[in-house]
């Protein structure tokens, strides 16, 4: 049975090649492909993940008729390096040239052709037909450290309280706060920054990489590979409290600072944390135990987002989904149907839920962007998953979501939506409820229908929305001259209203 | 990033290196008019990379609609296994609620395996199964996608069965909501019966076009569609409503086609223009504009723009040079338009920047970057012309209020980049290392 895919949430590998070289500011890449590959690469989907203008640094072949008909890309490769040149576009930069699904399609194998291109030129098969973009990013990581680290970092030594940061690149989401939390939690251990790489790097600094003491691999997802060639002790970047607090701990065991680290813990706890602890004491957290979760994201955001909001906090996790997904995860036919079906409070997600969530009519449950695909802004340092920050971040993204859900079911006079109806000039609006004297009589299975929209809902909204649903079904009881609520009526109105 | 870009100083004495072509991937086109339709559930046959772009870009600008696809990895396409894939999937969005139509748009690596016609479905139930071929090499640009994709819909569904609509009009061409809500209110006073616009999101327009009394295409790159209906004999009208003459021209040849009254349609043509014509006499912009989008429509704008007072003296875009085009080229050539580009690169644009020093650019994301980091204000022409009203007086007077606001904007603008231009560079820069 073949497999079909349902909004696709993962690129390809050639995708993670340019995402993961075009960062550093002294590669070129020359991309075989034709314009749509170059185009939703370099410009179309970046100027919505990463909220940047265009990656300039890449420059497309452009595959037409003719290299698909038998010529191959050679030539097309050839002369776009020349114009490259020309343009003085190569000065100071190394030139890689990366195979797309297109060019692997058509064969076109250019590892011989780069040695007639500018010296030094290399070529990355990205294997784009068969690797997604995590294993991408992984290999290119790899390859970049054999082609232009490993030689020049054969006589370097660590020095003690260097640390690297292996990721992010273009299109891992919210990397920007989440990179600035790590920064500051290495710092505080007692570390030095040595290399983030790729970001803030250049390709020619690579063998630098050698001289730290200890790597943190910002995701699980990629460059846990190239942290193993490199040798030295390797930690992954933290969600949660206990988990950062073992970050920091274990960070300060692997660099002889630990009372640097304890004393950090200590600091964090007494300003950072507070919020926490605040809201903890507070009413805040006493809705937890009833807010259901649902998240579809990467391994490292899933992971950390159980142990944080479920173990950490008591919030019922309903489900996890990770990217790349594993075996055991509900497949997106599933998952789909939930959401049309039995949404969660929460659900953190790409714009594939969100469109799930859309077809049902869930407008109940509230939607955090968690991962990509899905254009959104993430540049602001203030909105971390990772570390300490992170804990005060996500518990404040679901409290201030929880007074949105309350605000939405408290009372609104009726007259202003009956008075502002006809002047929009769109559809005619669904039956306004109107709060009429008394109520009409409920048949016990016309009850049950309530309690059964009802229980759809998430329990903070449950209060407002049994008394704003029964005022639904009455009004469009006295609008008919009906004088006892049936079962018909009732799910006639809720299913039509809330689904 | 202008420091990477080539200089030429002396325009026309140097062609720049033509190295990086400017258009969304072509196949976004098709997507677009395809997921915009109610009942319509497109399945893709592409590489996975291909997919999630394509996919991000439909569900950004396009639809908020679940895009199936058959896996084709290395041993789908290698093994032959693209039909039985895509046949799969055309299954999955056949059982979609409301499903009538399933576009299978087929993509680069598809079309390099092969999809043979024959070997899908022509129905699945209710649904309508319609291969769009759209391989990015070969199509260019994605308004040229768009055509691609509304000939195959009309070819399969358009029927000559049934009622005739002598007095109805099919307007081609995606445009702001409010445009044709114009067209069609114009139309009536003139005697007609109404419009069908295409691309819409009703299936049985598709199947009434064919019957409809004349086409008007709107934009300049629907070549194959144009053929479909001329095999229905319908009459086509030539150029669009643009400005006060455009829209006096384009009214009076609608009435002429449609056999309508032609006092009565001279009557409406005329107070149209009278409109135009006084919103141009009582707001005239002033100011150099480069027109550099890739919507295939950046000619008619260029129009509009010098019609109003602007000096444009470089327009560029994503389709090639066609007569379609021609009638817009000449007029604006006549008109003191210097330089005219198609399947213009990135590098022709940035040379225009140079040579001639606009007060305002309308372009791609990546140029209007560059003209932003200059001081000059810059709009993506996609995001924020293609989706106003446009055409005749009242999309006149949206579209100059609009660029004589732009054209006021310049402090801002000089701000900024003096701002990050100082010190800021290497922070501004430091996250995308241009």
């Amino acid at each position: 049975m073949p497999t079909i895919i349902r909004d696709l949430p993962e690129t390809s590998s050639y995708w993670a090649a340019i995402w993961t070289l075009c960062p550093l500011p002294d590669v070129h890449v020359l991309c075989d492909a034709p314009i749509g590959c170059f185009n939703l690469v370099a410009t179309a989907v970046p100027d919505y993940t990463d909220a940047i203008p265009h990656i300039a640094n890449v420059t497309p072949s452009v595959i037409t008729e003719k290299e698909v008909g038998g010529s191959g890309t050679g030539a097309a490769v050839k002369r776009t390096w020349e114009n490259l040149r020309e343009a003085g576009l190569l000065a100071g930069k190394r030139l890689i040239v990366v195979s797309t699904a297109e060019s692997e399609m058509i064969g076109s194998d250019l590892s011989d052709l780069v040695t007639q291109l500018e010296p030094g030129t290399t070529f990355f098969h990205s294997e784009s037909l068969s690797h997604d973009e995590w294993l991408g990013r992984d290999r290119v990581l790899q390859w970049a450290w054999e082609q232009y680290g490993a030689a020049g970092a054969a006589d370097l030594a660590a020095e003690p309280g260097l640390v690297n940061i292996i990721g992010p690149t273009y299109g891992c989401f919210n990397s920007t706060a989440d990179l600035h939390e790590l920064k500051r939690l290495i710092e505080g251990a007692g570390g030095r920054l040595n290399q983030v790489f790729p970001f803030e790097s250049t390709l020619a600094q690579m063998p630098h990489l050698a001289r730290a003491a200890v790597n943190v691999v910002m995701y699980k997802e990629f460059g846990h590979t190239l942290a193993e060639t490199l040798g030295r002790p390797w930690l992954h970047a933290p969600i949660g409290i206990r988990g950062t607090i073992d970050f920091v701990r274990r960070l300060g065991q692997l660099l002889g600072t630990s009372a640097q680290a304890e004393a950090f813990i200590r600091r964090e706890k007494q300003t950072t944390l507070q919020a926490v602890w605040d809201l903890w004491k507070g009413p805040q957290s006493d809705w937890f135990h009833t807010t259901s979760i649902g998240i579809v994201a990467t391994g490292t955001y899933v992971d950390g987002l159980i142990t944080y909001l479920g173990e950490e906090l008591g919030m019922n996790i309903a489900f996890a989904v990770r990217r790349p997904r594993r075996p055991d995860d509900l497949d997106t036919e599933t998952l789909r149907d939930l959401l049309h079906s039995r949404p969660p409070s929460f659900v953190f997600g790409s714009i594939n839920e969100k469109i799930y969530l859309s077809e049902g009519g869930k407008k109940q449950t509230t939607f955090l962007p968690a991962a990509f695909p899905g254009p959104v802004v993430r540049r602001s340092m203030g909105t971390p998953f990772m570390g300490f920050h992170g804990t005060v971040y996500l518990v404040q993204e679901i409290v201030n979501q929880l007074y949105e859900t309350l605000y939405n079911f408290l009372p609104l006079d009726s007259a202003y939506a009956r008075a502002a109806a006809p002047a929009a000039g769109g559809p005619p609006p669904a039956t306004v409820a109107v709060a009429a004297p008394g109520n009409l009589p409920w048949a016990e299975e016309a009850r049950a229908v309530l309690d059964a929209a009802l229980e759809k809902l998430p329990f903070l909204a449950r209060i407002s929305a049994s008394r704003e649903l029964q005022m639904q079904v009455e009004a469009e009881a006295r609008a008919r001259g009906i004088a006892e609520i049936t079962r018909q009526l009732a799910a006639e109105v809720l299913n039509t209203h809330r689904k | 990033m202008s420091d990477v870009i080539p200089l030429h100083a002396s325009p026309g004495s140097q062609k720049p290196c033509q190295l990086h072509p400017q258009s969304m991937c072509p196949a976004f086109g098709s997507l677009r008019i395809l997921t915009r339709i109610e009942g319509s559930h497109p399945v893709m046959a592409t590489d996975t990379g291909c997919l999630y772009g394509l996919t991000f870009v439909t569900h950004f600008y396009g639809a908020r609609k679940s895009i199936l696809a058959a896996h084709l990895g290395t041993s789908e396409l290698m093994s032959g296994e693209v039909v039985e894939s895509t046949r799969a999937a055309i299954e999955v969005a056949a059982r979609e609620p409301g499903c009538r139509l399933i576009p299978v748009v087929s993509l680069c690596v598809a079309e390099t395996a092969g999809l043979p016609e024959e070997m899908l479905p022509r129905q699945v139930g209710e649904a309508e199964v319609v291969l769009v071929r759209v391989p990015a090499y070969a199509i260019h640009s994605h308004p040229e996608a768009k055509d691609v994709a509304m000939a195959a819909l009309l070819r399969r569904l358009g029927t000559r069965d049934g009622a005739r609509e002598e007095k109805t009009l099919v307007v081609l061409g995606e445009v702001f909501p409010a445009d044709p809500l114009v067209i069609d209110g114009l139309l009536r006073k003139m005697g007609g019966a109404g419009t069908i616009s295409l691309p819409g999101r009703s299936i049985d327009d598709l199947r009434r076009a064919a019957r409809a009394g004349a086409l008007a295409p709107l934009h300049p790159f629907y070549k194959d569609t144009m053929s479909v209906f001329r095999g229905w004999d319908l009459p086509i009208v030539g150029g669009a409503p643009v400005g006060a003459s455009g829209s006096y021209a384009w009214l009076k040849a609608v009435g002429t086609l449609l056999n309508l009254d032609p006092a009565l349609v001279n009557q409406v043509a005329e107070a149209e223009r009278d409109k135009a014509q006084a919103l141009l006499n009582a707001q005239p912009l002033s100011g150099r504009i480069l027109v550099t989008g890739y919507e295939g429509t950046e000619l008619a704008y260029a129009r509009l723009l010098v019609e109003a007072g602007a000096e444009v003296p470089y327009v560029s875009t994503s389709i090639g040079a066609d007569p379609l085009v021609l009638p817009d080229e000449l007029w604006l050539r006549s008109r003191g338009t210097k330089e005219i580009v198609y399947r213009k690169t990135l590098e022709d644009d940035v040379a225009a920047l140079d040579t001639y020093k606009p007060d305002l650019v309308l372009g791609t994301t990546p140029f209007c970057s560059i003209a932003k980091e200059r001081g000059i204000p810059a709009l993506y022409f996609t995001n924020q012309l293609a989706s106003r009203p446009f055409f005749l007086s009242s999309g006149l007077a949206a579209t100059i209020g609009f660029m004589q606001q732009m054209l006021t904007r310049r402090a801002q603008y000089e701000w900024m980049q003096t701002f990050f231009e100082d010190d800021g560079q290497e922070a501004a820069h430091a996250h995308h290392h241009s």
